[in-house]
């Protein structure tokens, strides 16, 4: 065998590879990854884009997280909704927000969102799919307002409404129905709720509260938990366990503040004397 | 490779069942679902058998109200043959014959059966889909079972909990009707905290036995609780429904 | 083994697609429908599967999106460094060339089937054909896609040699509303260019729009001679 190298390269890490795949082999079934079964969705307006999400991520059947932040920024112009593993979609989007503020320190102009979409679906086809990111991808810059969505295989849309993720059917229904072109702030923020919440009430993978993000030309603005319709209610009774309900086998009580006391010794008397020997 | 038709599906939801001294709480949501979707906001998992007797089903839907309907109708005809209702006990075996007679092709349910002993015991009985039962204090089953059993055994058995010093005979063995309704809505509203097929709504049975009053229920709204008896003088059966959360 | 090449990757975005070009004496007609779609869901309604790839030169695409989107990608940027090292356009033959490469030397890992379709000095208007397995093939005129299986034959007997621009453009509407009415993961609108010396013209077609063919008759019911229409949305009591 070569020598193991001291320096890591970059990229995904494949040593556990052959492990992992004999494993499997022998009938050991590999973790579950957080998916963020969601509903994510984008809807251009008169001066911008809005976007949207839910807040639950889910590992099977279980909540995970009951108020994730599925809208990742990428540049202050440019945000992305996130759907499908939880791990992809905040590593690529991360991955590429970075290279896009390189990208603009480089250029010296703001990035356009054109720019993030291609080094997105670029990133996502060199994977194959085995990176599972479904990304909604919103923003404005110096050529009007954009909106796409990029599937897990690479491939890209564009188009004025959008919707990605398990609750896509529930919040697109909402959008064929209520979309009309040149709509105000308003009339799309509320559509874009509407779209959310039918996810959020109609698909079992989406859940919580709704996350929004209105681009404009000069003015981003995140609005986190701008619905709450779903509060925890107050439960009926208070579940305090009386101090010494646990049992246990054995007491040791340990002092954890040590008292010294310090005892200076005698100087020596004479150099000729009791020195210690040192030789 | 070869696809082959499965004749089951699993759709969500969740039940359970406490048993008290001198009741039973017998209770289950009313979300149906398949996969990521709803079917249904309610459609009932908890049906009265008899005035003392309730039975819950969870699993795949079309099979448990066939089952249901099935049990009913042998219970229709043990009425007309002994001119009274079936005693629990001997509901709880004809559970088991049924169950068991579908050995090779089973019925895709877990049943929590709940209600009054002839004693006048509260009682639950908890069956696997092959007809294995056992009577205990309190059960849960379906999709958020794992959740709500572990929550059961330490706040109904007080698993986990040492008792108090100088409490004479440590923990009760039942608990008062208004503590085991809280424990039940408790577990509910929790379970659909955390489990997507848990919600819409709770529908809950309670059965007291011959002479109980119905204390412990007066706390509760009552526009939200109606009673089921058939007949008066004995055993008395009322249902509670509330609201889960929907998303 | 038989390894199919429809499923090789599972849940990913597909052009069911009806696409198809057409050569004529002045320039090339290109068309294609606008489905996109994930397994049965429709994800894009008015996808535009005419990509640009140089000033005169067009492709159609079929299959995996994500494939024939990079592949595309990757040609039009092959085609405007041979412009800027050569100071001239790229040929039709040495872009469909390039797409060619791309498809053979990598045909185990991809589902594309693209027609490239455009005009040049050397030989004017041409349209090449790249089917699944990487081949190249010059043809007067080329449909792919799956709603092609069902409209080989009409095109057989309906194309004639010597057709103008609007004849061309009339038989590439006609075929594609044939083939997206007979296959379910063709539909939508019809987009169509038409590519000739002096530039290209876009073409829609919107989906209430299309040409009408021959669509049956009710033969359920007592339809009377009165011809008494129903409420599309009344309920049956």
């Amino acid at each position: 065998m070569a020598n193991a190298s001291a320096y890591r390269g970059t990229g995904f890490d494949f040593s556990n590879y052959a492990r992992n795949s004999f494993l499997e082999k022998k009938g050991v079934p590999l973790p579950k990854a957080t998916s963020t079964g969601t509903t994510i969705v984008g809807c251009i307006f008169k001066d911008g884009v809005v976007l949207g999400a839910d807040t639950r991520a889910t590992e099977g059947d279980i909540v995970a997280d009951k108020n994730c932040e599925k809208i990742h920024y990428i540049t202050e112009n440019i945000r992305c909704c996130g759907a499908g593993t939880a791990a992809d979609t905040e590593f690529t989007t991360a991955m590429i927000s970075s290279n896009m503020e390189l990208h603009s320190l480089s250029t010296g102009r703001i990035p356009r969102v054109v720019t993030a979409m291609t080094m997105l679906k670029q990133y996502l086809f060199r994977y194959q799919g085995h990176v599972g990111a479904a990304l909604v991808l919103g923003g404005v810059d110096s050529t009007g307002s954009h909106l796409f969505t990029i599937a897990p295989h690479g491939s890209a849309d564009k188009l004025p409404y959008v919707t990605m993720g398990s609750g896509s059917l529930a919040a697109m229904a909402v959008f064929e129905s209520g979309w009309k072109p040149n709509m105000d702030r308003q009339e799309a923020l509320n559509l874009v709720v509407a779209a959310v919440s039918a996810g959020i009430f109609n698909d079992l993978g989406s859940g919580s509260n709704v996350d929004t993000c209105v681009i404009t030309k000069d003015h981003t603005e995140m609005l986190r938990n701008y619905r709450k319709p779903n509060e925890r209610v107050q439960k009926e009774n208070t579940y305090k366990f009386r101090r010494g309900t646990t049992a246990w086998t054995k007491e040791k009580i340990r002092e954890l503040v040590v008292d010294e006391t310090v005892v200076p010794l005698p100087h020596p008397v004479s150099a000729g004397g009791d020195a210690m020997d040192t030789s | 490779m070869q696809r082959q038709f499965n004749p089951y599906t699993e759709n969500g939801g969740t039940i359970l069942a406490i048993a008290g001294a001198d009741f039973a709480v017998i209770a289950g949501d009313t979300r149906q679902t398949e996969g990521f979707n709803i079917q249904t906001r309610y459609a009932p998992k908890v049906f009265r058998l008899t005035d003392k007797a309730v039975l819950a089903v969870n699993g795949f839907a079309a099979d448990g109200n066939m089952f249901v309907k099935k049990v009913k109708q042998r219970l229709e005809w043990y009425r007309h043959a002994h001119a009274k209702d079936m005693p629990l006990r001997a509901i709880a075996r004809l559970i088991q014959t049924m169950l068991y007679a579908q050995r090779f092709f089973p019925y895709y349910v877990y049943n929590i059966l709940g209600g009054i002993e002839d004693d006048g015991s509260g009682a639950v009985y908890s069956f696997d889909p092959v007809g294995s039962y056992e009577r205990e204090t309190c059960r849960a089953a379906g999709a958020a079972q794992q959740l709500v059993q572990p929550f059961l055994d330490n706040q109904i058995y007080f698993k986990n909990q040492v008792p108090p010093p100088g409490v004479a005979g440590g923990h009760p063995t039942h608990l008062p009707l208004d503590r085991v309704l809280s424990i039940v809505t408790d577990s509910f509203t929790s379970a659909t905290e955390r489990h997507i097929e848990v919600g819409d709504g709770l529908e809950l049975y309670v059965v007291l036995a011959k002479g109980r009053s119905p204390q412990g229920l007066e706390g509760l709204r009552a526009a939200h609780v109606r009673e089921v008896t058939g007949h008066t003088d004995g055993e008395r059966v009322f249902v509670i429904n509330q609201e889960l959360k929907k998303d | 083994m038989q390894v199919d090449i429809q499923h090789l990757k599972k849940g990913e975005v597909n052009l069911g697609t009806s696409i198809m070009a057409v050569q004529f004496d002045g320039g090339v007609v290109i068309g294609a429908d606008s489905r996109t779609t994930m397994g049965s869901y429709i994800a894009n309604r008015v996808t535009d599967k005419l990509t640009h790839i140089h000033d005169r030169i067009y492709c159609c695409r079929s299959g995996s999106a994500a494939d024939t989107q990079a592949i595309a990608d990757i040609v039009h940027y092959y085609s405007q460094m041979y412009n800027q090292q050569y100071g001239e356009r790229p040929s039709v033959h040495s872009v469909a060339t390039l797409f060619q490469r791309m498809c053979y030397g990598n045909k185990d890992q991809l589902s594309a089937g693209i027609i490239v379709a455009g005009w040049d000095s050397e030989v004017g208007p041409s349209v090449y054909n790249i089917p699944l397995g990487g081949g190249l093939f010059r043809q007067p005129w080329a449909i792919g896609g799956s709603g092609s299986t069902y409209v080989y034959g009409y095109c057989d007997a309906t194309y004639r040699d010597g057709w103008g621009r609007d004849e061309t453009v009339n038989f590439v509407k006609n075929t594609l509303a044939l083939a997206m009415s007979r296959d379910g993961s063709s539909g939508g609108v019809i987009r169509m260019c038409v590519i000739t010396k002096d530039g290209v013209e876009r073409l829609f077609v919107p989906g209430n729009e299309l040409p009408k063919f021959w669509e049956g008759k009710e033969v359920i019911g007592n339809v009377s001679k009165a011809e008494v229409l129903p409420d599309p949305m009344a309920i049956e009591v």
